[in-house]
């Protein structure tokens, strides 16, 4: 597994870098990528100038990570066109390189997980189980503690996006009926 | 021995000429590639102007490591070894401007980013000492 992905790195960039955000399968925790997607986002200077300059952060990168670095460059406008197929992945799942945060707080929102379960139908040792595995047990720290999520009520936990393999592997272990919903909350 | 050394000879004029005709060659797809890049280009085709213009570039970039190395990268993997080894300014432009190559099925190319691509098989010529 690849470790110490998404923090903040010492890199020398130009004031016209607005965010440099790591996104894609890497995000993940429990991912193993095979190379490390960055946006990085400009305030509205020539494209030539961004590409320069996304070069020389790629470099910087190259020589931060062990993994190959795929970079892309974007100001607000090509960030926001129909023709950005990463511009929602990037949204909700990008980490900022330089700030420790969301992407999305730029923009003054948190984005989150929601996991809808239900335990209907379930034995009780199931549930204990099922309990267990969020909360943890004999001082053991469950999903919830180790994560960071929080149990917005029965049925119905809330995580960070970077967790959302790990969430998804253990709690699909024991239950196969849950569904995922992407939700950008008001900071 | 005088058949043998006709052999040789004719080998030997065989290499030169191949790698003369790669020259050629390589020069010739150049500015045809970049040609048709600016035909499309006046017609705002900007995804294809982008792709052909990378490829004049890739050609020039085969040009430039031949008169340079005597050889010719045979794929992309090689081309991007060879110039990050031998000619990094080179390979600063090729790994810049590829993956728009590369996007170019999926995203839609902007004529900025055209005009940024010509520069650079513009400039790649320069190098090379090719008129395009």
């Amino acid at each position: 597994m690849q470790k110490n992905l998404h923090k903040k790195l010492e890199l020398n960039y130009s004031s016209s870098v607005l965010d440099i955000v790591q996104f894609g399968s890497s995000i993940f925790e429990g991912s193993e990528p095979n190379d490390i997607d960055v946006a990085v986002i400009f305030k509205s200077i020539p494209l030539k100038q961004q590409l320069e300059e996304s070069q020389n952060l790629k470099k910087q990168l190259e020589g931060q990570f062990r993994l190959p670095i795929h970079i892309k460059s974007y100001d607000f406008y090509s960030f926001f066109d129909k023709g950005n197929f990463a511009r929602e992945n990037i949204l909700f799942y990008g980490k900022s390189l330089v700030y420790e945060r969301h992407f999305a707080e730029i923009f003054g929102l948190i984005p989150r997980l929601q996991i809808y379960y239900s335990l209907k139908n379930f034995k009780k040792s199931e549930k204990i189980k099922f309990n267990y595995l969020l909360n943890g047990k004999g001082g053991k720290y469950g999903l919830l503690r180790k994560y960071g999520g929080v149990l917005v009520r029965p049925g119905m936990i809330e995580i960070k996006p970077e967790y959302e393999k790990i969430f998804s592997k253990k709690i699909g272990a024991l239950i196969s009926d849950f569904r995922i919903k992407r939700v950008l909350l008001n900071k | 021995m005088l058949y043998f050394l006709l052999g040789m000879n004719a080998v030997g004029e065989g290499i030169g000429g191949s790698e003369w005709g790669k020259k050629e060659v390589l020069e010739r797809t150049a500015k045809e590639y970049f040609s048709s890049a600016r035909e499309e280009f006046a017609k705002e085709r900007y995804n294809s102007s982008v792709v052909l213009f990378f490829k004049a570039l890739v050609a020039l970039v085969d040009l430039y490591v031949l008169q340079n190395t005597g050889e010719t990268p045979s794929s992309h993997n090689s081309r991007f070894k060879i110039t990050k080894e031998k000619f990094s300014d080179v390979y600063d432009i090729l790994d810049k401007d590829f993956p728009f190559y590369q996007d170019s099925y999926h995203v839609l190319m902007t004529k900025e980013l055209a005009e940024v691509i010509r520069e650079d098989a513009e400039k790649l010529a320069q190098k090379t000492g090719i008129k395009l």
